[in-house]
């Protein structure tokens, strides 16, 4: 059967701030401008990747028990016969 | 999950003593003192979910965890799912409601009567009969209970592993597993690499015996059936400014065994009238390696921090989706904040994916209706409102949100009366996470 290859809009503006974001994760000169007395901004809770992992985990786990992707961030956690 | 009897009493009574379970472990959290400068924080989450006219949830959990002045922390957590409700069993539209009316004599009735759904396993669940253009439902109940635990240990100032082991269990299914990672800041702190990895040795026993895929239901065995789930995962994050971090994750996971939904089923269609003839059970690789790439952003504006990720995920059962995520946190005051959600996420079907199989013709070697793995996109828009009460410890959040499921419910190789059925409807999901969080 054929495969659908999504490249809505949406999707290609996704890729797209995928790319500089990974262009920007990849030069280093920015990263050494940030000194550690500079830190406090980052330093918040708020600033984390993932500020509430156990709603996060919540999340994760509705949505592996609705759609046919899984992955993202993290490896390990349990399985489920939900899906 | 298994089908069967849902007495009103009896969820009613499993989620009473989930929300005791939950309020007894919080609520002594707020006065002790440790000497030694360790802390001990708890957090506490409940969740309903609810979607129309099908699934219910209830979920407490509670998590303990352990920090040490020296970064070393250990954690473990209880979680207690209470499921009940109607799940789609992949079947189409009956397309007539009289299941003998239209039938040659010699045929089996065409409306699918689903008792004990789950695919007819045992249980004795509740009788359902579709309409004409209904999507047919399992009535199902099920409680499942997860532990795990996680240990982190900093081993110098710049190298740190976490260890986790996990364990769940619920009526049919069995999951244990274990993970490791491992992580490396260098460039002044300010670049992190992580590595992980993850081993699963989970169990399937549907609910009456393994049936044999794309069969009547003859079942195969009433044996335990594994399923193996290895993954790894490779990630650096990266400080590119003062108010600006980006992380770039990707995930590779390969399982191996039992990887069939026992309960579903896929529709046997006369191509002439659209009417469904009979069922099948569904059959699936037994092998699925899944691939996915994940970006995201924080961004602290002059008070408002921005959350956008970005995942592509691709299979080798044809699966390919992407998942744009957006959150925004605006400060309401010194101890509040709101925070809207908007997520979108869109999915190709599986190769194997289809809505029904036509009478008389071959049966293809797999096959699945299940409309997780079909032509799918999901919208969700949420707001969590967080705010600490003034002289009180902790933290309290309130998210609520909705879901809007999706598909391509009219696709071209629709035949007879099915074209003028939605085969993948839209459903409504509407869930409320209540949270506490203290540390002491």
């Amino acid at each position: 059967m054929k495969t659908v290859r999504l490249l809505t809009p949406a999707n290609a503006l996704a890729r797209a701030a995928w790319l500089a974001a990974l262009g920007a994760l990849l030069t280093g000169c920015a990263a050494t401008k940030v000194k550690p007395w500079d830190r406090d901004l980052l330093a918040q809770k708020k600033m984390q990747l993932v500020t509430h992992p156990m709603v996060n985990a919540i999340d994760e786990h509705i949505y592996f028990s609705k759609e046919g992707s899984t992955g993202g961030g993290d490896v390990g956690g349990g399985g489920c016969g939900c899906n | 999950m298994q089908l069967g009897p849902t007495g009103p009493a009896t969820i009613r009574g499993k989620l009473g003593a989930a929300a005791c379970m939950l309020l007894a472990s919080v609520a002594p959290a707020v006065a002790r003192a440790d000497p030694s400068g360790a802390v001990t924080q708890v957090d506490g989450t409940l969740l309903l979910y609810g979607e129309q006219s099908r699934t219910k949830v209830a979920e407490p959990t509670v998590r303990v965890t352990r920090l040490q002045p020296s970064g070393r922390s250990l954690s473990g957590q209880v979680v207690l799912d209470v499921m009940t409700g109607a799940t789609p069993t992949g079947a189409m539209p009956p397309g007539v409601v009289d299941s003998t009316a239209a039938l040659p004599p010699d045929e089996a009735p065409r409306v699918q009567t689903m008792t004990a759904a789950s695919g007819g396993g045992g249980g004795g669940g509740s009788e359902h009969v579709p309409g004409p253009g209904d999507i047919p439902l399992a009535q199902f109940h099920d409680t499942r209970v997860a532990l795990d635990a996680e240990w982190h240990e900093p081993i110098t100032n710049i190298f740190g592993s976490t260890l986790g082991g996990y364990y769940s269990r619920e009526k049919d299914y069995e999951s244990v597993g274990a993970s490791g990672k491992l992580s490396l800041d260098f460039l002044h702190k300010l670049t992190t690499l992580t590595l992980g990895g993850g081993v699963n040795r989970d169990h399937v026993f549907p609910s009456g015996g393994t049936p044999l895929p794309l069969s009547d239901g003859t079942v195969l065995h009433d044996e335990r059936n594994a399923k193996d789930v290895t993954s790894a995962l490779v990630g650096l994050s990266r400080v590119i400014t003062r108010r600006w971090l980006i992380s770039v994750n990707g995930s590779r996971t390969y399982e191996d065994g039992y990887l069939t939904e026992p309960y579903k089923v896929v529709s046997l269609i006369d191509p002439a009238t659209g009417y469904t003839t009979g069922q099948i059970t569904e059959g699936r690789p037994s092998t699925r390696q899944r691939t996915d790439v994940m970006t995201t952003m924080v961004y602290h504006f002059t008070s408002d921090v921005l959350h956008l990720s970005h995942r592509y995920y691709w299979d080798d059962w044809g699966v390919r989706s992407n998942t744009i995520d957006l959150k925004l946190r605006h400060d309401t005051g010194d101890s509040s904040f709101l925070q809207p959600h908007l997520r979108y996420y869109n999915q190709s079907q599986a190769d194997f994916f289809t809505f029904g199989l036509v009478q008389g013709e071959p049966v293809p070697t797999y096959a699945t209706s299940d409309y997780r793995l079909g032509p799918l996109s999901t919208a969700t828009v949420g707001l969590t409102y967080g705010f600490h009460v003034p002289e009180q410890p902790g933290e309290f959040t309130i998210r609520a949100e909705y879901i809007l499921q999706f598909g391509k419910g009219h696709p071209d190789t629709a035949m007879g009366v099915q074209q003028d059925f939605d085969l993948m409807p839209p459903v409504n999901i509407g869930s409320l996470v209540a949270g506490y969080s203290v540390a002491f």
